[in-house]
């Protein structure tokens, strides 16, 4: 578990240097996306399905992400699309790709309907993340200045 | 006191650079109309697509003006954002007159983004790690990230001759797939579907996935669908990338048979 959790925020850190995030909030996005997918791994080890999973995971690095935003004083956005990489459907792509050209119809139709779903959690977990009122992440910024004294 | 037309187009161009770099359209209707109320425009308005700004100001005094952006859907660069970010932020404090704003926009459009050699090398690091992470060894770890080095130089230098977006991806999946499949052939004890989801994960469109939901969210539905589209056809285009070359590998002789 505790080699996901850094192979998990080097992926995301990696990424978040490609789409040239600020050098000081590189550490910040690597964990927001590290936390996301232990809560994933966690889930999908509980059998849990994949689409809880996913929602799960992806309104904890919303949190996460804003958390970050509040004290950091950077937008949601940079966080948020680094962090998201590691659920995003890159091996269900693969598969339904994979399956149509093998033509396992069935096989193609299980990846592809999982593909949206997770698609579709995602979507619900980061309305869900955003949908906790802004005031809640205000108060941060002074307790963030008040641990760095 | 400035002109509606000086604060204006500072506040379009703001706005501009936001969307180029991959904001979501709230948080640059947002900026815009915040800049605008900071340098006193009294009446003005802003609609903010994500390819496109249309803003006005003071429609019934003598310098009415207003202004039209078309921005093309862009690479994402988050520092840039973030700098924005921060200057509108000062903007909206008063803390910036209107020429020092200027020169801060020069700044942040001159932002440097990471070298070459460090992309090429981050871009290796993040396929091996998702390779990994999506339940590879790390020998496919090890072959992913030469996989993910060579990806990025063909996405570096395809990226500077305007080539279409779709033919980049179909070609940079392709690329991906025959590498990955290369390692199977010449007897490397890798899982190539594991190599090839790591590696191809660069194209893959979370990007344009999470705006947007972002945007649909806010109730921006038309830039919501535009990137939604943005996301379905580029997953497409990986699709038709890696599809072509498994299928043309299942046919040439001494092709290791697929599982």
């Amino acid at each position: 578990m505790m080699i996901q959790f850094i192979v998990g925020f080097f992926a995301t850190l990696s990424f978040a240097i490609l789409f040239s995030a600020p050098k000081r909030q590189l550490i910040f996005c690597g964990l927001t996306g590290a936390a996301g997918w232990i809560v994933y791994l966690l889930l999908t080890q509980n059998d849990s399905g994949i689409a809880l999973a996913n929602l799960a995971a992806t309104i904890m690095l919303t949190l996460m992400a804003r958390i970050f935003a509040a004290i950091e004083r950077h937008p949601v956005t940079v966080y948020l699309l680094s962090g998201i990489f590691p659920l995003v459907p890159g091996a269900g792509i693969y598969y339904t790709s994979y399956y149509f050209i093998m033509h396992d119809i069935e096989n193609f139709t299980r990846y592809g309907s999982e593909t949206i779903i997770i698609a579709g959690s995602i979507a619900l977990g980061i309305v869900f993340g955003f949908a906790l009122p802004q005031r809640m992440f205000n108060a941060l910024p002074q307790l963030g200045h008040r641990t760095k004294k | 006191m400035a002109t509606a037309r000086e604060v204006l187009t500072l506040a379009v161009e703001i706005g501009d650079l936001l969307l180029r770099n991959g904001a979501e359209v709230y948080r640059v209707e947002d900026t815009v109309l915040h800049i605008l109320e900071a340098y006193e425009i009294k009446d003005y308005d802003v609609y903010v697509l994500s390819n496109g700004i249309f803003a006005s100001a003071n429609e019934d005094e003598e310098d009415a003006c207003s202004m039209i952006r078309h921005v093309p859907l862009g690479s994402v660069h988050l520092n840039r954002i973030a700098a924005l970010n921060q200057l509108s932020r000062e903007i909206c404090a008063h803390e910036c007159s209107l020429s020092d704003a200027w020169e801060r926009l020069k700044e942040c459009k001159n932002l440097p983004l990471a070298p070459d050699s460090v992309k090429l090398f981050f871009c290796g690091l993040g396929c091996g790690c998702f390779a990994y992470l999506f339940g590879g060894t790390v020998t496919d770890g090890l072959v992913a990230f030469f996989v993910g080095v060579v990806l990025e130089s063909f996405l570096l230098t395809t990226g500077k001759s305007k080539s279409s977006k779709f033919i980049i991806n179909i070609l940079g999946s392709a690329i991906a797939t025959t590498l990955s499949l290369l390692a199977l052939n010449f007897g490397l004890p890798v899982l190539h579907d594991k190599v090839i989801i790591g590696s191809i994960m660069p194209l893959v469109p979370g990007i344009a996935l999470t705006t947007s939901i972002r945007d649909l969210f806010n109730g921006d539905y038309l830039s919501g669908v535009i990137h939604l589209m943005d996301a379905v056809l580029t997953a497409f285009c990986i699709a038709v990338g890696v599809g072509t070359i498994i299928t043309i590998y299942q046919f040439l002789p001494g092709g290791v048979l697929l599982p």
